[in-house]
């Protein structure tokens, strides 16, 4: 009986200390900032996330089942890319644009997934593999020129006039909702943590481990041509440069959010609080006029640190847990 | 039953949050000196914003914005950012959106797109800040387009690299073969660095082989140069578009063993290829005074928020450094 329930109220046992370490973020970059701490800041800060959210979330996967996901930076940059050529050159209308854009990540990562899966090769290199051809493929439709698409892509980014937060923002946050969902909720989340804690066994015990592991990583696909499309409707232009090192930022985001390199243990909603710290640090150093060699020690060192942090704050809940039957059962 | 397992985390939420208030309490009590400084009209305060900071050429020219407001403290207020790598657009964009925030009064630029960064200039020139563009010269069909006007302070480009093109041409003979190493092909400055090295070596009679992109970086740089002596055992010289690809040349042509044959020039004037221009192994390189760039607009920035003229755009001097050793 109770262990059924266990997992929906584990969640924010394990969150607290992300969200604890928000707040101190939050209020250490108000203390130093008289700007820091203000509306227009936070709505700022809440339309520049989009992008790096849902690529998290499709990292997260991937980290689930004990894969890496290299390609996601250049894999978002080619589909914004083909986004961005079909609606200048060939005047694609906006839906059919991202629809091709989309389906063009779905490729990418299908491709990468079943090769990986199929021949057993490290993620780790296909993806590696697919980085490069991705980059290639994005110089390659734009002519490695800026396409600037302006306002018919604007309203994808644009803040909503009374709400203040951008479409894409929105939609991000249903996907994380979504996923989370999905993974706590359904037989495909048992299967991405029983193939990411023992590939073997889940694969003797029937599970069909080459085509779930494909289709992970063809989710991780067709989310970055999401964060492509964010992308695009936030800068009103597709950018064959997009993307570089992104993939190291949505890693160190699942990371700080407690998920397991090795896989089998992660939680979408807290990578989203790790893509969250990662704003508001890049947000707050920005405001105090950090130098750059700072920025990146200090931006390095919170990442180790939230880590380390991690560290302690699974004993910790997990002693946490065991007094609560005692607690719950005479008071 | 689960109602009951919630006071815990309650009450470890409350525990972060008084960890939190303590944290802040220590951080105001630096608040009472504000209201001093502010009795005075506060000074308009300007956002710098760079490309890669860990590019020389820009950490000179923030570092010659940072000692110009500290000979002039109470004329302005300075705040300087700079992105990761030369082709992040959405960091920069993301800089200028969190300046914006901060409520600066002018955004001097370095745009790392001469079109991508638009759009977000835009909006501030909308919100009433004065942008002053930089070193990068924003695409001027499009501002055209979208009638705005951001002034653009700095060096002439297609100029500096035409004269370091004829001190170049001035070394070799007519029908002679050179190749071209050029930065970002979306990026203004990369083109008309380009179309003056063309320009120079039109008009002297010495034949262009090779046209080849190194992303403003070293290491690709040294590649694309290997590659181009790989295929031309006749070449002459390597006209690079900036230092940093002329470093990465040099270090190819010396690793080919064709330090005798072929010359190398860059622009820009960074320490490292100063060094190179002074032994010898670079012909030449242009100085744009790139540790003033910055402060020139700044100071064109202020002069626009004191008297609120029109702007327009201004040139700021060019030399070509060149070398004495041979």
């Amino acid at each position: 009986m109770s262990r059924t329930i266990l997992p929906a109220i584990r969640l924010p046992w394990n969150s607290l200390g992300l969200v604890a370490v928000l707040l101190i973020l939050v209020l250490f970059f108000s203390s130093q900032s008289e700007y820091f701490f203000s509306g227009v800041t936070f709505r700022t800060l809440a339309n520049q996330i989009p992008t790096l959210t849902v690529i998290a979330v499709g990292t997260t996967f991937v980290l689930l089942i004990a894969g890496i996901d290299l390609s996601v930076g250049s894999v978002m940059a080619l589909c914004a890319a083909v986004m961005g050529v079909l609606m200048t050159d060939a005047d694609w209308p906006l839906f059919a644009a991202i629809a091709a854009s989309l389906l063009t990540g779905l490729a990418c990562g299908a491709a990468s997934g079943f090769v990986s899966a199929r021949w057993a090769i490290p993620s780790f290199v296909v993806t590696l593999g697919m980085l490069e051809m991705a980059r290639g493929g994005a110089y390659l439709v734009t002519d490695s020129q800026t396409r600037y698409l302006g306002a018919a892509v604007g309203r994808i980014g644009e803040p909503l006039a009374g709400l203040g937060v951008s479409p894409a923002l929105l939609a991000a946050l249903a996907v994380v909702a979504l996923a989370q969902f999905v993974l706590v909720r359904t037989v495909f989340g048992r299967y991405m943590i029983a193939i990411g804690s023992n590939e073997e066994a889940a694969r003797l015990s029937g599970l069909h481990t080459v085509r779930w592991k494909a289709l992970v990583f063809a989710l991780a696909g067709l989310l970055a041509a999401l964060g492509g499309v964010f992308q695009l409707g936030y800068l009103q232009t597709a950018d064959p440069n997009a993307g570089i090192g992104l993939e190291l930022s949505a890693i160190a985001a699942v990371v700080i959010g407690g998920t397991s390199l090795s896989g089998g243990r992660g939680s979408v909603i807290n990578s989203f609080l790790g893509v969250l710290i990662i704003a508001v640090m890049q947000t707050g150093l920005a405001q105090l006029g950090i130098s750059e060699p700072g920025k990146r020690i200090i931006t390095g060192a919170v990442i180790v640190a939230a880590v380390l942090f991690d560290q302690y704050r699974e004993p910790l809940a997990r002693r946490l847990s065991r007094w609560r039957p005692d607690a719950g059962a005479e008071q | 039953m689960p109602r009951h397992c919630q006071c815990l985390p309650r009450r470890r939420l409350l525990g972060g949050l008084l960890l939190a208030l303590a944290l802040t309490a220590c951080g105001q009590q630096d608040a009472p000196q504000q209201p001093a400084a502010e009795a005075t009209p506060q000074p308009p305060r300007i956002a710098l914003v760079m490309k890669s900071l860990a590019n020389e050429f820009f950490t000179n020219m923030a570092d010659g914005a940072r000692a110009h407001q500290a000979a002039n403290p109470g004329s302005y207020e300075l705040i300087v950012n700079g992105i990761r790598n030369e082709s992040d657009l959405a960091q920069q964009v993301a800089l200028v959106e969190q300046m914006m925030a901060t409520g600066v009064d002018a955004i001097v630029i370095a745009p790392a797109d001469s079109r991508g960064l638009l759009p977000v200039a835009r909006r501030a020139v909308a919100q009433g800040i004065v942008v002053v563009n930089i070193d990068n010269r924003f695409d001027r069909e499009l501002v055209a387009d979208m009638g705005i006007d951001i002034p653009f302070v700095g060096p002439d480009n297609r100029e500096g690299a035409r004269k370091v093109g004829e001190v170049l041409a001035a070394a070799l003979a007519p029908g002679d073969q050179v190749a071209i190493i050029g930065g970002i092909p979306g990026a203004f400055n990369a083109q008309q660095r380009q179309a003056g090295f063309e320009d120079a070596m039109r008009s002297a009679g010495i034949e262009v082989v090779s046209i080849q992109s190194a992303d403003w970086e070293q290491a690709r740089a040294a590649s694309v140069a290997s590659a181009i002596l790989g295929e031309n055992p006749d070449l002459k010289a390597l006209l690079c578009a900036n230092d940093s690809m002329a470093l990465g040349a040099v270090a190819a042509v010396r690793q080919a063993g064709r330090a005798d044959q072929v010359l190398v020039v860059g622009f820009d004037n960074i320490s490292a290829a100063n060094t190179l221009v002074q032994s010898g192994e670079m012909l030449a390189t242009a100085d744009q005074y790139g540790d003033q760039l910055a402060v020139f607009g700044i100071e064109y920035a202020l002069e626009i928020l004191a008297t609120g003229q029109a702007p327009q755009d201004r040139n700021t001097p060019v030399d070509v450094v060149v070398s004495s050793a041979q």
